[in-house]
């Protein structure tokens, strides 16, 4: 492990490092957010790189911190997981001004409430545009207006196939509720 | 083409999908499995008379078309992963850039082509987890006459 890594692993209680091909990835409970961005910092890391999330289905959402240390040529990845229902994590700005940005797109494209940040305006999508693109549940428009080509079925020669099969990330009674 | 003499390039690299057309038994998981939806197969199916071993006759698919859209193909690999028979291939040939976005559409006779280009895989990573499920069926000892 990354002596970044085992310095901020020893100082946040609750947490668990998992080693994977990437970089040492501390898994928090989201309480301990701000503590361990600041164990961080403590620790030597200077570079804040990233903030994201991702979608990890009925498990909620994740949100996902990359900081460096430069002088030490180190980092790792600090995640922290959100049930669906209640998307809310303090904010990394008061450790890493730099997340203010990242904060505001994750919160427009994942619908996750970053408390303290008082800032979170839309950035890209276009005004009154309510839904979270970058959530897996969100079905593209571009799903909707063109074919599956998976739809075709060799063996039927009537061009019908038998059982209709459905392409993954859109709803069963696609394509009429999306159009 | 790059400016200066081209470096190697490694086995891995996924510069252009070739396909090796007598591999492909337009079984669809490729097309079903894009997340892109890039690809596209047309085909036909012909009735094979019975032989000596098939007792009845059987139909069987024959492509017709296969074009892969690399204007909105992402290079994720999932259709080379999926292909159960090997017809999908990473090719390390990245130089065909086109001025219209349908030139990026290669059709069947191009990707064929890129089959050439193929490199032999390259060796495991250090830290790689070979799946070795065995042998499929147990091999029967060779009974003495």
């Amino acid at each position: 492990m990354s002596a970044l890594a085992a310095s901020v692993a020893s100082a946040v209680v609750g947490s668990s490092v998992r080693e994977g091909f990437g970089p040492t990835t501390i898994d928090l409970p989201r309480e301990r957010w701000t503590e361990a961005l600041e164990a961080t910092a403590g620790a030597g890391a200077t570079f804040f790189d990233l903030l994201t999330a991702y979608d990890d289905g009925a498990a909620g959402l994740a949100v996902v911190v990359h900081i460096a240390a430069s002088d030490l040529r180190d980092h790792l990845l600090l995640r922290t997981a959100l049930p669906l229902g209640d998307l809310a994590l303090a904010t990394a700005t008061t450790v890493y001004r730099g997340a203010a940005w990242h904060e505001r797109e994750t919160h427009e494209m994942f619908g996750i409430d970053f408390i303290g940040n008082t800032h979170l305006d839309p950035l890209l999508l276009p005004a009154g545009f309510s839904a979270t693109p970058l959530r897996k549940e969100f079905v593209l428009a571009a799903r909707a207006a063109r074919a599956w080509p998976g739809e075709k079925d060799p063996t039927d020669e009537g061009g019908r196939p038998r059982r209709r099969i459905l392409p993954p990330g859109v709803p069963a009674d696609w394509p009429a509720a999306s159009t | 083409m790059t400016p200066g003499p081209a470096a190697p390039r490694p086995a891995r690299t996924r510069g252009v999908i070739a396909l090796v057309e007598e591999s492909c038994t337009v079984c669809m998981l490729c097309v079903r499995e894009c997340p892109d939806w890039c690809i596209e197969i047309d085909s036909h199916t012909v009735t094979l008379p019975p032989d000596d071993t098939h007792r009845r006759p059987r139909t069987e698919a024959v492509l017709d078309r296969f074009a892969i859209d690399f204007g909105l193909c992402m290079y994720c690999g999932i259709c080379v992963e999926v292909c159960p028979f090997d017809a999908l291939h990473w090719s390390p040939v990245a130089e065909y850039a086109a001025t219209s976005s349908a030139a990026l559409t290669h059709e069947r006779d191009r990707l064929a082509s890129w089959e050439a280009t193929v490199l032999e895989p390259g060796a495991l990573d250090p830290r790689a987890v070979v799946d070795d499920p065995g042998p499929r069926r147990a091999v029967r000892p060779a009974t003495g006459s």
